[in-house]
Order: structure tokens, then sequence, then C-alpha cells
């Protein structure tokens, strides 16, 4: 028992001492569940806090029109932006990505629907013989009343649903109040008299347009499109383990020194570091995209389509295998343990992956966790991946990310080299 | 015989960033060419410190120290050539065979294809390694990795070689075929500056010895002078005269 107090008390005070292993037992947890959890609540919220970008181009004149345009604003849930654009310009704004939904409301869609509900009462009358199907107004409405909506291409199926259900519900109630009206003009009577568990029609639909142009973009809207680029950006990045335990362990166990004293200078020895490295998360790369395109199939799900610009993703590969080098180099170099590195190292990556929205997209995450997105490297690489493979990228529209990504491999390079010199001093 | 100098040192000093006193303060000395010189001290006395200053590890915070002639402070990338570093620790890397260990620092000095395989095989042999050039060094004993860790640094036959505590931890059989090796080494013209704590073994190898404590050194010269100076038996005694007995952390 003597051995087991003695062993504890040593272990505790060996921990008490270690600043930066505290730091990171406690501190990058508590960053770690802090942003986990604002990140994974924002899916789970109810949309009224959200505010989605809508773009809605509103023809219409009637009630219909100004109601589902009440309605939307009432929701609270939309970040609302009157256009008077066609279709092509509404698609065009929701594919460069200005706008998630975009809704077009037809001209004169009140008309309509007035006309379709007058139909619908006459036909109800006649059913229950209250009216004499020739002197009812009984001109048959066989034109569909369609609200256009659009979505953005990589925009979830379940969502799509809760926006159409929020919509349809802002709808239904012009519908009923525009057959209540009609009832009571048949009538002369008070609303309250119409049974209102009467079954009515469906009058407004809104059908979904297409934001694909092409049959190759068809295949884009799948989970492999993003998960794979995602999931290989997130392995690429975690070299930054091994690759910052290979530098602590050369400096514990005397090899550091031995190269610091052959002729060569330090950088010579950091780009051997960064060639075999970036070596690996090319294979990395590599393979994953392999398993994408040609596993996953066999699996049931759909093949990865990675564009049209074999140059475009060798850059973006290259840039985001950069960026984890130079990570993991001047994680290496900054901190002095094994554990201290690797716990760091993996840490930090799951956050940057959080931010850089590899689980959860970017879009749906509450403005103040967005804000932190645009400084995540692997934001960038995904963002870059998601240029080539689901807009048909090419190298001039991966380029603002490349440079980012290799910006911030220049800066984790520099920091090291300086770090490194200033200990020699 | 004219003897050359292969290191002089003029008034070394050097004073840690936090630090309000020196590790090394203001110390000179000169090293003949094919000596072996030993470097010795209690824990903390700048042995360290300054054969890291002599290899270019850490800069000088004032004085001046040069290597064949070359200054540390200019010419550091001359002087690495010149010379070999084998640190206490066993600065190998486990998972790599002997062979691999020492090829991949044979090319860190510019040595390549036979000619280099031919020294690590004559190097192994000599130190009753060459069977075991193709093992993983982590399958090694202590005494073997500490003759691979030797090899290291004179594969690439410096004129100068720094050795910090070469035979620590090591069998009798070992250390015996290490200082032999030395000691042929030295013949063939290499400068030897050493350090230990075994000073039975620095009595024997060294043909030149300062002592130095709280980063001055307080005696240098032959050995056998020195211990005849001070009247003491051997160097071990000449040592605690010198350095007391006081321990040291």
């Amino acid at each position: 028992m003597l051995r087991l107090f003695a062993t504890i008390r040593k272990e505790l005070l060996i921990l008490l001492r270690d600043r930066g292993g505290l730091a990171i037992m406690f501190l990058m947890p508590m960053t770690l569940i802090t942003i986990m959890a604002l990140i994974q609540d924002a899916p789970f919220r109810d949309y009224q806090e959200f505010k989605i970008p809508l773009l809605l181009v509103n023809n219409d004149t009637g009630n219909l029109g100004v109601a589902i345009e009440k309605g939307l604003k009432e929701s609270k849930i939309f970040e609302i932006q009157k256009e008077q654009d066609d279709e092509e310009q509404v698609k065009k704004s929701i594919k460069g990505g200005d706008f998630e939904i975009g809704i077009i409301i037809p001209k004169n869609v009140s008309e309509l629907l007035n006309a379709k509900v007058n139909q619908f009462v006459a036909k109800k009358l006649t059913e229950v013989g209250f009216d004499d199907p020739s002197k009812t107004n009984t001109v048959s409405v066989a034109a569909d009343l369609n609200i256009q909506i659009l979505f953005a291409p990589e925009t979830k199926k379940s969502f799509k649903a809760s926006i159409l259900s929020s919509l349809k519900q802002s709808t239904s109630k012009i519908e009923t109040q525009t057959i209540m009206d009609i009832f009571s003009k048949q009538f002369k009577t008070d609303d309250s008299q119409v049974s209102k568990s009467e079954p009515i029609g469906d009058f407004v639909n809104f059908a979904e347009v297409s934001t694909i142009d092409t049959p190759k973009e068809a295949l884009l809207l799948n989970s492999v499109q993003h998960n794979v680029p995602a999931w290989t950006i997130f392995g690429m990045f975690f070299i930054v383990i091994s690759l910052a335990g290979s530098i602590i362990k050369e400096r514990d166990d005397g090899s550091y020194t031995r190269l610091r004293t052959m002729p060569g200078s330090y950088i010579n020895v950091m780009a051997g570091k960064i060639t075999s490295y970036l070596f690996i998360c090319m294979i990395q790369c590599l393979l994953m995209l392999m398993v994408g395109m040609f596993l996953l199939p066999h699996l049931g799900l759909p093949k990865l389509v990675i564009g049209n610009s074999f140059s475009a993703v060798f850059i973006v590969a290259l840039s985001t295998g950069l960026a984890a080098t130079g990570y993991g180099i001047l994680v290496g170099t900054i901190f002095s343990t094994h554990q201290q590195s690797s716990t760091f190292g993996a840490v930090s990556v799951v956050i940057l992956a959080a931010l850089g929205g590899i689980w959860v997209p970017v879009y749906v995450m509450p403005d103040s966790i967005r804000m932190f997105s645009e400084f995540s490297p692997l934001y960038w690489a995904l963002s870059a991946f998601h240029k080539v493979f689901l807009n048909q990228g090419t190298v001039q529209c991966i380029l603002p990310f490349a440079l980012k990504l290799l910006s911030f491999f220049t800066f984790a390079i520099g920091a090291s080299y300086f770090y490194n010199k200033a200990a020699t001093k | 015989m004219t003897s050359t100098i292969a290191i002089e040192v003029n008034h070394l000093i050097k004073t840690y960033k936090g630090s309000a006193t020196p590790a090394v303060n203001n110390i000179s000395f000169r090293i003949e060419s094919s000596s072996i010189f030993g470097l010795l001290g209690p824990n903390g006395a700048g042995k360290t410190t300054t054969i890291s200053m002599l290899c270019g590890l850490i800069k000088a915070s004032g004085g001046e120290a040069k290597l064949l002639g070359l200054s540390i402070s200019t010419e550091l990338e001359k002087i690495k050539q010149q010379i070999g570093v084998v640190p206490q620790e066993i600065a190998l890397y486990p998972t790599l065979t002997a062979f691999e260990n020492l090829r991949y620092i044979g090319n860190m000095y510019g040595l390549k294809g036979e000619r280099l395989k031919k020294n690590i095989f004559e190097h192994l042999e000599i130190v009753g390694l060459q069977a075991q050039a193709n093992k993983r060094v982590e399958t090694f004993s202590g005494g073997m990795k500490r003759r691979i860790n030797l090899i290291a640094g004179i594969l690439h036959q410096p004129k100068i070689l720094f050795l910090d505590e070469p035979t620590v931890g090591v069998d009798v059989q070992s250390r015996n075929l290490i200082t032999e090796h030395l000691h042929q080494l030295n013949k063939k013209g290499c400068t030897i500056i050493y350090t230990s704590h075994l000073m039975e073994e620095a009595e024997n190898l060294c043909s030149d010895i300062a002592i130095i404590d709280n980063g001055e050194i307080i005696s240098s010269g032959k050995p056998k002078v020195l211990i005849a100076e001070h009247s003491a038996e051997n160097l071990e005694q000449l040592f605690l005269k010198l350095t007391g007995k006081k321990l040291r952390d």
C-alpha cells in the first residue's frame, strides 16, 4: 500500500507542476466541449433561431403573394432579399453560394387560387345537393398553382423537408381563409358555421426547381461527395501527431543534437521531414479518393466524382498536405513532451475540423462559430475540394484557398524556425 | 617535434537567459592536435555548456574559440565538416538497423555509395558488430548501442571528436573495446575531447586534462604532473581535492 500511495503522490506532484500538461488536460477539453456543443446544437435547434439567406422573387400582386411574403417574414427564419430576377438568375445566385433558398412566386397566383377555390367550393356544394351545377361557376381551372422553390445543391433532404413544411404552413392559412370567404359568400353566413374539419383542397404547391444543370452535377448530391474529401482532409491533418512525435523523440534521444552538429542547416533537416510527410499525405489522399471512387460504389453508395480538373485536385491535395505538415512541425517544435504534442495535436485538429465543416456544414452553424470557420485550414481545404467536386471548379477557382493553405504552411514553418533559433541562444 | 593547436578557447562566456550567474565564466585553454583532452568536472560545472558552444549547439555570450583555425562564430559550417560528436544519449533510431542508422548519418556528412558501405562495415568489424549490421538497434544491448553510437560520430573521419560520457552504463568488455578504438583513432591524428565521471578511465585515456568547476577552469595540464603537484595518489583524489566533497545537483 505504501508503494501505491507513494506512486500516486509522485504522479500527482509531477502533473501539478506540468503547466502545459494541465492546460491540455483541462482547458483543451473545455474548449472542445464548448465548440462542439455550439456546433452540434445548431442543427437541432428550431429553425427560428437561424437566419437562412433567401432570395424572393414575388411577381404576384394579389393576396397570396403578400401572404407568402408576410409568412416568410413572420417566420423569422429567413434573411429575405427581394429581387425581380428570372429563374436562371435565381439559380445562378444560389449556385454561386449567395443564397441557400430561392422562391419564385409567379404572376397572378392569387387569381388562380381564387378560381381553384371557387371550383372546389362549387364541387363540394354540388356533391351535397346545395346547388345546381348548371348555375354554379364551375369553369375548370386546369393550370397548377406552383410556387417555385430552389435549394443550394448541397442542401440536405431533411433540411429541405423542414423548410417546405414551414412554407406550406404559411400558405395553408391563406388557402383556408379563401375557402371560408367563398363559403360565406355562398351561404351569406358566418365562417364559424362552416365545419373547419371539412377536408380542403391542397391548392398551392411548392415545386422544387433543380439547380443542377448537367447530369454530372446530379451525381454530386450525396454524402460521398461531402464525406470523402472531408475525412481525407481530417486524416491528412492527423499526421500532426506522428510528425510532432518524431520531432520530439529525436530531441529527447539526442539524435537532434547530433543532427545539429552535422553540416547543413535546420531547414535541410526540416525539408527532409516535410517531404517525407507530404509524400505520406499525398498517398493518403490518393487512397481515400480511390476508396470513394472504387470501393464505396460496391457498398451501395454513389461513386465519388472528382470533377474535371485533375490539376486542381492535385494542387488542393498538395497545399492541404503542406499545411498539415507545417502544422505538425510547429506542434513538434513548441511542445516539449510527446504526451503534450499528441494530445494538443489531436484535440486541435478535431476543433479545426469541427470549425471547418468536416462534421456539420458550415452554413448551418451559428454566426458566432461561422466567423471562426474562416480561420480553419481544414475549412479552406474542404471549400477547395467542394469547388472542384461540386462546382466543377478549375485551378483558378481553387487558387485563393490553395494560397491560404500555403500561407498557413509558411507561417508554421517560419514560426518553428524562429522558435528553434531563439531556443539555441 | 612541433605541435599545432586544434582548439583555442579565449575568454569564453555563456550566460543562459534568465540566469544571473554565467554557466561558463571567462575560460581559456588550448588543445594540441592529436591529443586526448579530458574536460572533467562535477555535475553542473560547465562541461556540457563548453562543448555545446564548441560544437555550435549554443551561442557564446562572450569570448571566442577557434577549431582548426576556424572561428565558431563565423565559420561554423566549415567546422561542422571537421568534427564528430558522440552524445551521452544513444542518439540512434531504434527501429532502424545498425547499417541503416550509420548509412543515414554517413549520408548527412555527404558520404555515399560503396565507399560508405565499406566504411560502415569496416567500423562494425572493429567494434565486433558486423554480424549485427542488419538487426534493429532496439534489439541491441546497452554496450552494443554504445558502440554503434561511437561509430556514428567517427564514420566521416573527423579531425576533432567530442565524446560526452562515451562509456557510461556499459560492461567492462565494451568499455575496453571503446577505449582501445579511441586510442587507435588518436594515433591516426584525431584530436579527442572527452568528458567523463570515470576518473580511472580518464587517467588512462587522456594525455591532457582540465578540471572545471562553477564555470571556471581550476586546473589543467598532464594528468601525472597534476597528480604529483597536488600530492594526490590518483586522478580521483586530485579531483576531490580540487572540487571538494560537497554534493552537486
